[in-house]
């Protein structure tokens, strides 16, 4: 039995805060992939796909959000306030996916929405938010399990 | 499952399962290196699918294939040496930098699935060389976590 403690209740509120939203992004995106409301959320207000290629890997990273990083959100959360090892198992999983998606959009959308966003809401919840839970995740389940 | 606690040498079979699937998984980050070397080698090679000299689709689908490589070698890499190293040991670390690679290795083969633009043979091989292998791996694991040392 692993007590949770005031930091886990941090990272899962933190962690809500930033997944929920995009759930909700990534689900609109499955459910409506061409409609203008998806396009201003996933990719900025009015604009459009770069190409058939930006879409397909749009569509493809809301499934795999849906059928992967959803399920070990709630399960960890669960997991962890229950003090279960396993918890912090689903995420450290969570956390190990979200510092490789930053890195991989670091590399592939920098350009893109680093310009139009701008470094503040760059750094924040469009994409910096999602490397801090990672690392934050990771950092704090390594440390309560070992 | 009780097979995957089976003493079969110096670790459980479900040890052995997860240590081949990290074999597995480290052949795929050499061929991302390799592809970061000489990437239209890579495609001639059948590693890659798409080539920098194509049309704007096939260039645009190419980075988005180099942008996964990178991260790959800058992030999967070091922590599945790190999961091989601790597993032989069975020390702690080697369970959690597993867990954490065939995490990595279970959802990019949905990726792959649901982006449909991926030729059938690497959804296969992603499925089959590490998607599949990586799901047995954590089962073995899980079953004998307790013979890691903290």
């Amino acid at each position: 039995m692993i007590k949770p403690t005031i930091i886990t209740w941090i990272i899962a509120i933190f962690g809500t805060i930033i997944f929920l939203p995009l759930m909700v992004a990534q689900l609109i995106m499955i459910l409506k992939p061409q409609s203008q409301k998806t396009k201003d959320l996933i990719i900025g207000k009015g604009e459009d796909w770069r190409d058939k290629t930006h879409f397909k890997s749009a569509l493809a990273f809301a499934w795999a959000d849906w059928l992967v990083v959803l399920p070990l959100f709630i399960l960890g959360n669960l997991g962890v306030f229950n003090g279960q090892l396993w918890g912090y198992v689903l995420w450290l999983a969570l956390g190990i996916l979200s510092v490789y998606f930053s890195i991989l959009l670091w590399i592939l959308e920098k350009e893109y929405t680093y310009t139009k966003s701008g470094w503040l809401v760059y750094y924040t919840y469009f994409w910096g938010f999602f490397l801090y839970w990672g690392i934050a995740a990771t950092s704090y389940s390594i440390l309560k399990i070992i | 499952m009780k097979f995957f606690t089976k003493e079969i040498g110096s670790y459980p079979f479900g040890v052995w399962i997860a240590l081949f699937a990290l074999i597995l998984i480290f052949l795929a980050w050499l061929m991302q290196a390799y592809s970061l070397i000489n990437w239209e080698g890579a495609v001639k090679l059948g590693v890659q699918d798409e080539s920098f000299t194509g049309d704007m689709t096939e260039r645009a689908m190419a980075d988005v294939e180099r942008g996964v490589a990178i991260a790959d070698i800058l992030w999967a890499l070091p922590i599945t040496i790190i999961a091989f190293i601790g597993l032989l040991r069975k020390e702690f670390i080697g369970f959690i930098a597993a867990m954490m690679v065939f995490a990595i290795c279970v959802y990019f083969p949905l990726f792959y699935i649901f982006r449909e633009s991926t030729s059938f043979d690497i959804v296969l091989a992603v499925i089959f060389l590490w998607a599949v292998p990586s799901l047995f791996g954590i089962s073995g694991l899980w079953m004998n976590r307790n013979i890691f040392e903290k």
